[in-house]
């Protein structure tokens, strides 16, 4: 694709000071093409605007003719509950919501946002108010259209205290009840708590919730599974599974698979096995621990995604030897992660660099250096903070994937430097306990391992776990500088603003180390040889529409 | 009468163990840490919407008033409402009952002729080479890890030979042929774990029962040893053998929560662990309630084949 010179130019005359800084941020090479993308999705910015770029064609052509008769079976966990656009927030629930129910925009795997049930975006000036276009001619399964009463109701009812909503902690300091409004029929605006330059992803499938359900949903989802998506419910079982049908109604292109079938299944080994024995042909996600018996079968193709799905390592900043920042750059610096990434993800991981900005967020200043071991500097840090004769420290985990192992490597990695650290693993519920500081190993150890999920924006893992008053600050991280850095990374609408802002959080963080982040592993899925146009996100949502099977 | 009244007591004994049990569990249940709405919200859920969920799921109020609202309405047969899957327990418990007793049928079938007869060619063969073969494999197959022995079978017979499906769930409306198919390979490792217990006891007892003095009387007498060993020694021999596998019966239903899992079979075992993990208070006391009623009616109905084989102990010691 070429751009188109004289268009560019009018498209720089008419275009609104965001849109001209991106296109002027892209032509002068300061931002390349994917994350030109990425950002002029956020902002909203037109498919002809970056088709006239020469950045996507006019039009995207389907891939394939649709064969009518084909069911893809999948096999994921099973949901930890009852299946409820409100309350579900576990990989096998979400992927069921995602079945039947649409965003207002898709966050892709290369997480560019896409238009689906809003056609458009746009920000006011300051940021605080962000205005969407609603697609016309969407219908609910029921044969209901679809309208801004809905999307109205959807986030209202996702934002408010009282209703056990899972994205309650997403919207904290970002939307509140009342503050999603109806402009017309097909227009809503969403007045902000405080400016925020990546809201669109807060009403993406990032937001896994908000799924647009209609206004009148009372609860007991698992009756209806109502939403518009291009497969509606045949049935489903708790615990077993689920079928799915082509949605005639559809706004847009039909769904390929006349039908769909999931398979609940509990735990890693039973889902390969059934790959492994043809019971499905498709499985989500899939964890190096446990995937090994499929990752390099030749049956089987692995889909990899780079995600910023990660494993936290807090350090107490206000308690014993880890009080002194230097202790903690020692234990960072006596990690090895290249060797971590090989021996824990055989390589399928992007390495961390201390900070959430991972490198698949076009956000991430790349030019602060990457942390590497070095023991020497390591010891000579602990000798000036007083520890040269070794230091004793309690490292307190839960027991969810390669986590253990991953304790183990630093325990090991640590004692080269002289720290002694002990372990203490422990079940899930355990380590969590209340979630709420004086009731929860995990918010209340000295040092501890905990994992967060994949966000298409850092902006959740650089408030809740970092700021001075973050509900998951593990490490009792204290720095005004930090929270004031990070109120400007969030409010900023521009690309090249957020990554002078991300350098300088990077920076302070590599100083101060409150956490460590060691590497970002990549979400895998496995399908057969035959399988093509299956689509998971790094969420565990599984796009199937597109699907064929040969 | 005697025969009635020995049921009967063993029935109120039943019924207090089964009290005893429901207190136990809820007892235990409110020492597992965390809380329902946490494990259906996740564990960075908004301490706030926990709040909500735990309120509107009624797990917020006192204990006893708790206990009393769910036993208050079991006694009436209302399991009362999954807290983590909101539907009524009922359906949850009968359907994985019925897998597992059919499981668990499967397995017994298997395993209770093969344990037995391998007890007896052993003890009829004492100190020979086959009894050592028959004792050493038993006892070595003991050991082997359920979920080692399933994945190997899985990956002989299911991946590699294909003869059997790698899972133990079945199509809606399957027939008995194919419901059996598909419980043939996660019947065998509870083969491989009983055989070698089973084999043990009714060695054992067969062994005493071939050196009793009936047995040398019986020879005596000129019996031929076919019938010495079916009329005289094999009643006397499983009576051991029988409580032994009446204290299984437990451990089939309810304790195959590895093999469940592996071979993704919707058995009570794993519901009721599932249920413990996610403090699903009703779902878990139903549960573990209907194991223990299950694990009752076996013990009786030992008891009383016990008694049957063993006129001495029938009416409680009035011999």
């Amino acid at each position: 694709m070429k751009a188109d010179w004289k268009r560019i130019d009018l498209l720089r005359r008419n275009a609104s000071e965001l849109e001209a800084d991106a296109i002027e941020q892209y032509l002068t090479g300061n931002v390349g093409r994917r994350e030109l993308l990425r950002y002029g999705a956020t902002i909203g910015m037109s498919g002809a605007v970056l088709a006239t770029l020469g950045l996507v064609p006019e039009t995207t052509p389907r891939a394939q003719a649709a064969p009518a008769n084909q069911t893809i079976r999948a096999g994921i966990e099973v949901p930890a509950s009852a299946v409820d656009p409100v309350t579900t927030g576990d990989a096998g629930g979400l992927c069921m919501l995602q079945q039947v129910g649409e965003f207002l925009c898709i966050d892709g795997p290369d997480l560019v946002l896409r238009p689906a049930l809003a056609t458009s975006w746009k920000p006011n000036a300051k940021g605080d108010v962000w205005t969407f276009s609603l697609r016309q001619g969407v219908k609910f399964h029921d044969g209901r259209p679809m309208t801004a009463d809905d999307v109205v109701a959807t986030f209202d009812r996702l934002a408010n205290p009282k209703n056990a909503s899972n994205a309650l902690s997403a919207f904290k300091g970002v939307l509140a009840v009342g503050g999603t409004r109806k402009v017309d029929d097909h227009t809503v605006a969403f007045h902000l708590d405080a400016p925020n330059g990546n809201f669109p992803y807060y009403t993406s499938s990032d937001n896994y919730n908000a799924i647009i359900i209609p206004a009148d949903f009372k609860g007991d989802y698992e009756k209806s599974f109502i939403g518009t998506g291009p497969f509606k419910l045949e049935k489903y079982t708790a615990k077993v599974g689920a079928s799915f049908t082509r949605f005639d109604g559809y706004w847009g292109p039909k769904a390929l698979p006349a039908r769909t079938e999931f398979t609940f299944y509990q735990g890693m080994q039973s889902k390969v096995l059934a790959l492994q024995g043809r019971q499905v042909d498709i499985i989500v996600p899939v964890a190096v621990q446990g995937g090994q018996a499929i990752l390099h079968d030749p049956r089987f193709q692995i889909i990899r995604l780079r995600s910023a799905a990660h494993e936290q390592v807090h350090m107490r900043t206000d308690m014993g030897a880890l009080r002194d920042k230097r202790v903690r750059r020692a234990i960072a610096l006596s990690l090895d992660r290249k060797g971590l990434v090989a021996g824990l993800f055989q390589g399928l991981s992007d390495l961390g660099n201390d900070s959430p900005f991972a490198p698949v967020f076009p956000s991430t200043n790349t030019s602060v250096p990457q942390r590497t071991q070095d023991i020497k500097q390591a010891k000579e840090l602990l000798a000036a903070a007083g520890h040269a004769k070794g230091v004793n420290i309690k490292l307190t985990t839960e027991k969810y994937i390669e986590i253990p192992d991953y304790a183990v490597l630093i325990q090991n990695f640590a004692k080269a430097i002289g720290v002694n650290i002990t372990l203490k693993v422990e079940s899930q519920s355990a380590y969590y306990g209340k979630a709420v500081f004086g009731q929860s190993d995990w918010l209340d150890s000295e040092m501890g391992i905990t994992d967060y999920g994949h966000r298409g924006v850092p902006n959740v893992y650089l408030a809740a776990p970092l700021k001075s008053d973050g509900t998951w600050n593990a490490a009792h991280f204290k720095n005004p500088t930090y929270d004031r850095l990070v109120a400007s990374y969030v409010a900023a609408l521009d690309l090249a603003g957020q990554r002078a802002v991300s350098k300088e959080i990077e920076t302070l963080l590599l100083d101060e180390t409150p956490v460590i982040f060691g590497y970002f592993y990549n979400y895998l899925s496995a399908a057969v040889k035959g399988l093509k146009g299956a689509q998971p996100t790094a969420m565990a949502q599984l796009f199937l529409q597109n699907a064929t099977l040969s | 009468m005697s025969g009635l009244r020995f049921v009967l007591r063993r029935v109120a004994l039943s019924l207090v163990t089964l009290w005893l049990l429901s207190v136990i569990v809820f007892l235990g249940a409110q020492v597992l840490p965390g809380d329902v709405g946490r494990a259906i919200l996740g564990p960075l859920a908004d301490p706030r919407a926990v709040a909500a969920l735990d309120h509107k799921l009624g797990v917020d109020r006192p204990l006893l008033v708790q206990y009393w609202d769910w036993s208050s309405h079991f006694v009436t047969g209302d399991m009362g409402r999954s807290l983590v899957y909101r539907q009524p327990v009922g359906p949850f418990l009968a359907a994985a009952l019925a897998n597992s007793l059919k499981l668990a049928a499967i397995a017994f079938l298997l395993v209770v002729p093969l344990g037995i007869f391998g007890g007896v060619v052993a003890a009829m063969n004492v100190g020979r080479a086959l009894d050592r073969i028959i004792t050493v494999t038993g006892l070595s197959m003991t050991v082997v890890p359920e979920f080692v022995s399933s994945i190997v079978l899985i990956l002989i017979f299911g991946v590699w030979l294909e003869w059997l499906p790698v899972s133990a769930s079945w199509r809606e409306g399957a027939g008995a042929f194919t419901q059996f198919r598909h419980l043939l390979l996660p019947a065998v490792p509870l083969v491989l774990v009983l055989f070698g217990y089973i084999a043990r006891m009714a060695r054992a007892g067969t062994v005493e029962a071939l050196d009793a003095d009936y047995t040398r009387t019986a020879v005596m007498k000129g019996l031929p040893f076919r019938t010495v060993v079916w009329r005289h020694v094999l009643p006397n021999a499983l009576l051991p053998t029988i409580t032994v596998i009446a204290t299984q019966m437990g451990y089939l239903i309810g304790g195959l929560v590895v093999v469940e899992t592996v071979f993704h079979y919707q058995g009570i075992g794993s519901l009721i662990y599932n249920a413990a993990k996610a403090k699903d208070f009703p779902m878990l006391e139903s549960g573990v309630l209907m194991i223990g009623v299950v694990y009752t009616i076996a013990t009786l109905i030992a008891d009383v084949l016990y008694s049957l084989l063993n006129p001495r102990i029938r009416f409680g010691g009035r011999e």
